[in-house]
């Protein structure tokens, strides 16, 4: 097999990124079990998704994470850190 | 197949977003009600998946992961697993469709060597095999 593309949608950044993921996303600020946002927030949900799969389409950078914002979540959560 | 430990093994993707079929692989520990939970007993954690169909019931879905807080995706499964939200986008035709295939696990285990040379290359070949997938949506918990 040639293996197939992934993309990641991430809420521990720093953690994720020490697997190097080929194509990643944070939502900044959102907590543990939010990764696409709050329950019920269907338009939140549907712009993270999308805002995911267009990594497919761009050039990102093997291993980064992409951080994108989104005002509407409401809330910022620290995300965990790597213990070093 | 063979997962690369000293470089990113990124799979480029020449295609059209509206044309390709997505699937979705979760590690927070989302399965079927009628399928066996995971295993949140063992402290090494569980090494198996589970495989959900493309016309899986969301009402249909729970998790059994005990290291973060699903509350929320108890109230709705999209917050980790968003198969609705993907429907969405099929319907807006931001997306072709749905792969025959979504997979769960419950990304805490103990043995790391085991889920990244036994688990995850059994959760590939499954979307490789059949599932008709040319993208994977990785979420975590």
């Amino acid at each position: 097999m040639k293996g197939i593309p992934t993309v990641l949608i991430t809420v521990s950044p720093e953690v994720s990124a020490q697997m190097r993921p080929p194509r990643a996303i944070y939502p900044k600020g959102f907590k543990i079990g939010n990764s696409l946002g709050k329950p019920g927030m269907r338009e939140l949900q549907r712009e993270v998704l999308r805002n995911a799969l267009t990594l497919f389409t761009e050039d990102t950078r093997p291993g980064q994470v992409v951080t994108r914002e989104y005002p509407e979540y409401g809330e910022y959560h620290e995300p965990p850190r790597v213990k070093k | 197949m063979s997962i690369s430990r000293k470089c990113v093994p990124f799979t480029p993707f020449e295609g059209e977003l509206s044309k390709a079929t997505v699937a979705l692989v979760t590690a927070g520990g989302v399965h079927l009600k009628d399928q066996e939970p995971f295993n949140i007993a063992d402290e090494l954690g569980d090494l198996g998946y589970r495989v959900m169909p493309e016309d899986v019931d969301p009402s249909q879905l729970m998790v059994t992961h005990h290291h973060y807080d699903h509350t929320d995706a108890d109230k709705d499964i999209n917050v980790v697993f968003p198969i609705d939200v993907l429907r969405d986008l099929q319907e807006e035709g931001f997306i072709r469709g749905l792969a025959r295939k979504h997979v769960g696990y419950m990304g805490y285990t103990m043995q790391l060597k085991a889920m990244y040379e036994d688990t995850a290359h059994e959760i590939a070949n499954e979307i490789d095999k059949g599932s008709r997938a040319d993208l994977v949506v990785l979420t975590g918990g």
